[in-house]
């Protein structure tokens, strides 16, 4: 099941991971973070789709909150205004931000490098404009509140406790697929695409339309990231879905490397505990810091953090094994 | 059209602004043979191969491929008609693995997309072996079969070169259309390189390529062509190119500037 | 709509499109010069505003050193950004440098929020608040400062651009780095004066639209996406057609909002910028999309 999995060693630490997070929520171990460690499920969801549209496509979305606050203010609104059940709000949720990302990804892909990034950047703010201006709707700046839990038959997601699972079991899921995808024919063609758009194309590959049909991935990625968010918090107001929180997700992808899915959780894990740790120290620091992991990862290891310490850490192996290997 | 042409043009002509770069070009190349098309630059050679593989709208003329009109067939169709080419300068998918890139190439002669990638459905495990088995077997036509697992980059240039012709090939086309696979390489990969396009055509593929080196078009092409200015200016078997009074001007004339 | 309504939104959209066209050139400057889109180029902005601010207000420094005080500090920290943060990145990637340069910007907002705190601030007039009356309008005369000064940059700059030796280099780097960098011109240092450059032009709209339209830390983000869109509708190529986009820009917006009917109302006004953005990247998309074949 799971690709790219290469000894026997990568599958025991995998098991022991899944241990480990398995047993974060339980107030005996680390029940404690099971709030951040949901924030951070629900982020490494969003991150996931950055990594395939930035990493791999090569292309660049400054707007991605928007994606996640659609998926926030659909699934709000149709669970608590029109008591639609939340499951089926979810995947209206879904299908419409997917939609959205299709009706746009056409012409926006017709633009490349910097001027991709600012379209992207303006569709952000539209919408970021819209959560505020149809009040009517979305309950304006001040946002909306009661926004019912997700449950299963009789079983409801009131707890951080259990929610830390429903978050996680759809994380994990989103991690596996996107694994799957990358490693696949389709895989290679995102990376054929950002590798040489001429040579893609020369072999047979519609490079619009896959970076259309990334864009559509990474936007229901983050709209179920929204609705999990908002199920979450039983709130929801447009400040989380900001230029500054697209800046945001841009860094957990950018510290996670950008070609690393599973590195998104460690992005989205640090740009997270990172954050707690400056707010509660130091005020608004966190904007500071975040600017300059931007400006330094991208500076001196573009391929992201997390790779780098993959690499290190490979590199240190290596050396330790050479080292055992002498009488 | 006769049975044994498999790329014809009519009046096929290209202009950016007020720069024509392809002038009313007509040519007929014959399957299963290797045609040279040379010329001084600026000729219109790329940009010629640019029409063909759909890369440039034409601005007039008419494009026949296999008999059947290509002008409005978008350029990511071509491959999975047959039609395939290198690049000068090679456009690896540096992102990946040797083997990797000629995995991309078969990507024509596959279809499991990204539903069936996802959930690892037995359609795409089944495809995946598949794929797997045919770059295998490109790579080692290539003589790049130790290599499959080597960053596509870290190969020298000749090797890139041979790796670019492995990934076209996986497309299992009928006309391949080399854009200067000699720039670059010294003797001895250029007698790799020539070997393996005799190979090319021994399997029934049509072989087009855009060249500079003149021993190595004058050993391996059946037919010449050459353009000057974006105009045909003469064309025939290499000995007789070699001695068209036309060719000679054209290339002497590049020469004095 | 009377006569004296028409000329006082021109005259309002007149000095907002001036910000709008400091920006747009600055924008200009350095795509052409290293073709890189600098997001941080609204902090110039910001910075000269709240710097004139600090000195002129807190520290007490008379109005005209601390507003030529402000724009050098400016100008320092373009300086030092392009030294510290785009030089070493020059070869990256466009994801690279757009995230680059992003993070500046944040950073420095970051900063001057610290700093000097979140309020809104209001740096002193030049001239007095008196209104002046012009065809039946009342117009302030800081207004006519911006648009003023606005004019005085432009042609500096043009003439610095055309005149000038430096200026004569710096085109020739917008043409063609390669070739300028044959003929000795160190493109690097190209680079740095096109972002100093940049920084002044971007401080000097800050400055002098402070104490009209008050400012805080963030205003950078908002003014540097319009000032964008200005340098858009020149191509990012030509400095005078960013400037005429700017203050287009800004007369849109302000007989837009004039207007006040439907998705015209004030709350939208910033859309319309946007807007406006969208459909010229669209417009320019084909052209773009046969640069990125043939290029």
């Amino acid at each position: 099941m799971l690709a790219g999995l290469k000894s026997k060693w990568a599958y025991l630490a995998a098991a022991a991971l899944l241990v480990f997070l398995i047993l974060i929520p339980f107030d005996w171990f680390l029940g404690r973070y099971t709030t951040i460690m949901i924030f951070i499920g629900i982020h490494t969801i969003v991150t996931v789709g950055l990594c395939l549209l930035m990493g791999y496509t090569g292309q660049v979305s400054l707007g991605q909150a928007a994606f996640f606050g659609m998926g926030a203010y659909i699934s709000a609104i149709l669970s608590k205004t029109y008591d639609v059940n939340p499951w089926l709000a979810m995947l209206i949720a879904a299908v419409m931000t997917g939609a959205f990302a299709y009706i746009i990804g056409y012409p926006i892909f017709r633009l490349k490098g910097n001027y991709l990034a600012m379209a992207t950047l303006g569709l952000g703010m539209i919408i970021y404009i819209l959560f505020i201006q149809l009040a009517q709707f979305t309950g304006g700046p001040e946002g909306m509140s009661g926004i019912p839990y997700l449950s299963i038959g009789g079983f409801v997601f009131n707890t951080s406790f259990r929610r830390y699972f429903l978050v996680w079991f759809f994380c994990l899921a989103v991690l596996l697929i996107s694994q799957n995808i990358v490693s696949s024919r389709a895989g290679r063609a995102l990376r054929a695409v950002h590798g040489s758009e001429s040579a893609a194309e020369s072999i047979g590959i519609n490079v619009t339309q896959f970076k259309v049909k990334v864009l559509v991935l990474s936007a229901v990625y983050a709209s179920l990231a929204g609705s999990l968010f908002v199920h979450h918090l039983r709130f929801v107001s447009p400040q989380p879905f900001d230029f500054l929180a697209s800046v945001k997700l841009v860094v957990m992808a950018v510290i996670g490397g950008l070609a690393s899915i599973w590195g998104a959780i460690f992005g989205a894990g640090t740009t997270h505990i990172l954050s707690d740790e400056l707010l509660l120290r130091f005020g608004e620091w966190d904007v500071i810091i975040y600017g300059l992991i931007l400006m330094l990862v991208m500076i001196f290891m573009p391929e992201g953090l997390f790779v780098k310490l993959k690499e290190v850490f490979e590199r240190l192996r290596l050396r330790y094994r050479r080292r055992g290997a002498e009488p | 059209m006769s049975e044994s042409v498999i790329l014809e043009t009519k009046g096929l002509t290209k202009a950016f602004g007020g720069l024509v770069a392809v002038d009313k070009v007509d040519l007929s190349i014959e399957a299963g043979k290797i045609t040279a098309i040379i010329g001084p630059n600026g000729a219109g050679k790329t940009t010629l191969f640019n029409l063909i593989t759909g890369v440039y709208p034409v601005s007039s003329g008419q494009i026949y491929f296999q008999g059947g009109l290509l002008n409005n067939v978008p350029a990511h169709k071509r491959a999975s008609m047959g039609i395939v080419r290198t690049f000068q300068h090679v456009h690896l998918f540096g992102n990946m693995t040797v083997l990797e890139n000629v995995m991309s190439g078969r990507h024509p002669r596959s279809s499991y997309g990204f539903f069936e990638a996802a959930l690892r459905l037995p359609k795409a495990r089944r495809e995946e072996e598949a794929i797997s088995l045919n770059a295998i077997k490109y790579l080692n036509l290539v003589g790049l079969g130790t290599h499959a697992e080597h960053d596509a980059l870290s190969l020298p240039l000749g090797q890139q070169k041979l790796l670019a012709v492995a990934r076209a090939m996986a497309t299992e086309p009928r006309l391949i259309l080399l854009d200067e696979p000699g720039a670059g390489l010294n003797t001895s990969e250029k007698r790799q390189l020539s070997d393996l396009i005799r190979n090319i055509r021994e399997m029934g593929i049509s072989v087009v390529l855009v060249e500079h080196d003149m021993p190595l078009v004058m050993g391996l092409a059946e037919w010449v062509i050459v353009l000057d200015s974006g105009q045909k200016i003469a064309e025939g078997t290499a000995s007789q190119v070699q001695k068209d009074p036309k060719v000679i001007a054209a290339y002497l004339g590049e020469e004095v500037e | 709509m009377s006569s004296e309504q028409f000329v006082q939104y021109l005259i309002s959209g007149l000095t907002q499109g001036s910000i709008y066209a400091l920006v747009g050139l600055g924008f200009t400057i350095i795509y052409a010069v290293t073709r890189i889109i600098n997001f941080a180029q609204g902090e110039f902005v910001m910075l000269g505003g709240m710097l004139s601010f600090v000195l002129a207000n807190s520290v007490g420094i008379p109005l005209v050193p601390a507003l030529i005080l402000s724009v050098l500090i400016a100008a320092a920290v373009g300086a030092i950004m392009y030294v510290l943060a785009i030089r070493p990145a020059r070869r990256a990637s466009v994801v690279s440098l757009i995230i680059i340069t992003i993070g500046a910007a944040i950073f420095i907002r970051g900063i001057a929020g610290q700093i000097w705190g979140k309020d809104y601030v209001r740096p002193p007039y030049f001239t007095g608040e008196e209104p002046i009356s012009f065809l039946g309008a009342n117009i302030h005369p800081q207004a006519l400062w911006i648009i003023g000064t606005t004019l005085v940059a432009t042609i500096a700059v043009h003439l610095f651009l055309s005149y000038t030796m430096v200026g004569k280099a710096l085109k020739a780097c917008a043409i063609n780095p390669s070739a300028a960098s044959l003929v000795g011109i160190n493109t690097r240092t190209m680079g740095l004066i096109a972002f100093v450059l940049a920084a002044i032009t971007g401080a000097i709209g800050g400055v002098v639209m402070a104490p009209l339209t008050i400012t805080s830390y963030g205003v950078g983000i908002m003014v540097a996406l319009k000032g964008f869109v200005a340098a858009s509708i020149g191509g990012f190529r030509s400095p005078i057609a960013a400037v005429i986009g700017g203050i287009l820009l800004g007369i849109i917006e302000a007989f837009a909002v004039a207007i006040n009917w439907g998705p015209f109302t004030s709350d939208y006004k910033d859309a319309i910028a946007l807007i406006v953005l969208l459909l010229i990247l669209l417009i320019r998309s084909g052209k773009l999309a046969e640069e990125e074949r043939t290029g």
